[in-house]
């Protein structure tokens, strides 16, 4: 891998944070809009060790919880966990194609939320049931389509194999 | 780098796994006096750049409403200064009379709600406005629609709301006409009155009709008096012969709001029931005995 290869995946990553403080709010529902900055912690978990995902994961996540103080320390225990076992799971079970990545950017997105939703305790009962049946799988769709479409667009600089399934 | 089958989780991957998941829980159980100095910092370090970022994008987005409105205010003020020399002596005389004076004018700092992907967002929402554009704890937060919930944290630019979904938020509330009195406070989180509020301890010899309308009572001095809360859809429940809970659907979700108003402090003390529209909740009569 070219050193300019490396710095184009980082661009990418960077475009993609971008996009959630700019472009996300415009996206409809609060609740159902692709979250971008998980987006590029899933990408970038593709790509590394467990060790550094689970690093990542926890920085993006104590970021978000300074953004919601409702949950604080609970955002960078999910983001943390999606991390490691996002990484370690593409290690050692995925397959690398266009699906399993999609599967990987649902699954992750629900997990977080589900994570995330438990350890804060603050969504109980129909709350919990709402978040968990309804707006996370939805937003884990809008995520995974956003990402499937990233990757094809940007399959050349994020260097992820996207072969169909 | 195309990734490798024989790749798997080190040692090293272990123990930094292991480090990040015990930093998480002991931020998990910081007290919120250690807290949020955290995320007030973090908010106003690593996170300024992008809080920026997401303001800009909203003023960007509501730049073409705005202008329409400047435009529409830019023609009426130029229709109004036909008749200048008349409003002006006109509204000196009703300000005179009515001591309104300047206070109509001002006493809000208006901001953008800067929303985040995170299921506890109605919770506690981030605001583009602090210290700097002179808001303070505990202050009013309204829409157009009523209230959203009061401010808990201000940083320099930004602030912390935490809203009425909020399982901590209580305000002394009070029907339209003044007949019935009571706290209101979230639903809770059970069944089909999810994101409803409640109307507590309103004495058990007085009905509140369904469609009664809920203001802030402004007892307290949290919350002004006459700010909407919502409007009653029924009976939640009752302790026998002592009260009852009404159910309330709220004036606006906090979800669905992007612009608010902080009022000031010092506005605390007033009513501000004319200072929402009439139909931001529907009429209704107020409570009465049995």
């Amino acid at each position: 891998m070219r050193r300019s290869d490396k710095y184009r995946f980082y661009l990418v990553l960077a475009f993609l944070v971008a996009l959630e403080f700019t472009v996300r709010s415009r996206l409809g529902d609060e609740r159902a809009a692709p979250d971008f900055l998980l987006l590029a912690l899933l990408i970038y978990t593709i790509r590394t060790q467990p060790g550094k995902a689970a690093a990542a994961g926890f920085v993006v996540g104590l970021m978000r919880d300074a953004l919601t103080p409702a949950s604080f320390g609970a955002g960078a225990l999910a983001h943390t966990l999606v991390g490691y076992l996002s990484a370690w799971g593409k290690a050692v079970f995925f397959a690398e194609n266009l699906f399993v990545n999609a599967c990987l950017f649902f699954g992750g997105t629900w997990v977080r939320n589900l994570v995330i939703a438990l350890a804060s305790g603050k969504l109980r009962g129909g709350q919990l049931g709402w978040e968990l049946l309804v707006w996370s799988p939805l937003q884990g769709l809008t995520t995974a389509v956003t990402g499937v479409v990233v990757l094809w667009v940007f399959r050349r600089w994020v260097h992820v194999r996207v072969r169909e399934a | 780098m195309a990734l490798g089958a024989d790749r798997y989780a080190s040692r090293a991957d272990t123990l930094v796994f292991l480090g990040c998941l015990g930093l998480s829980l002991a931020a998990m159980s910081l007290p919120p006096v250690w807290r949020d100095p955290v995320a007030s910092a973090m908010r106003q370090t690593i996170l300024a750049p992008f809080l920026e970022l997401q303001r800009e994008s909203e003023l960007l987005r509501t730049s073409r409403t705005r202008f329409d409105a400047i435009t529409a205010q830019r023609d009426s003020a130029a229709l109004a200064a036909t008749f200048l020399p008349e409003l002006r002596a006109e509204n000196q005389r009703l300000r005179g009379l009515l001591g309104l004076g300047q206070r109509l004018g001002s006493g809000y700092v208006p901001a953008e709600v800067l929303h985040q992907a995170a299921p506890t967002d109605p919770l506690a929402l981030v605001v583009s406005a602090g210290r700097q554009q002179g808001v303070r704890p505990l202050a009013a937060v309204v829409s157009p629609e009523g209230l959203i919930g009061l401010v808990s944290t201000v940083d320099a630019r930004t602030s912390i709301v935490v809203t009425w979904a909020n399982l901590e938020f209580r305000a002394s509330a009070m029907a339209a006409d003044g007949s019935v009195y009571g706290i209101v406070a979230p639903h809770g989180t059970e069944g089909p009155g999810v994101w409803l509020l409640e109307l507590q301890g309103v004495p058990y010899r007085q009905m509140v009709p369904e469609g009664t309308a809920i203001f802030t009572s402004g007892l307290g001095g949290v919350f002004p008096r006459g700010i909407p809360l919502g409007t009653v859809v029924g009976v939640a429940g009752e302790t026998e012969g002592w009260e009852r809970t009404y159910l309330v659907r709220p004036a606006v979700h906090p979800s669905a709001v992007t612009h608010v108003m902080i009022l000031n402090t010092g506005r605390s003390a007033g009513d501000l029931h004319g200072a929402f529209r009439a139909d931001s909740v529907p009429a209704g009569g107020g409570g009465g005995p049995l």
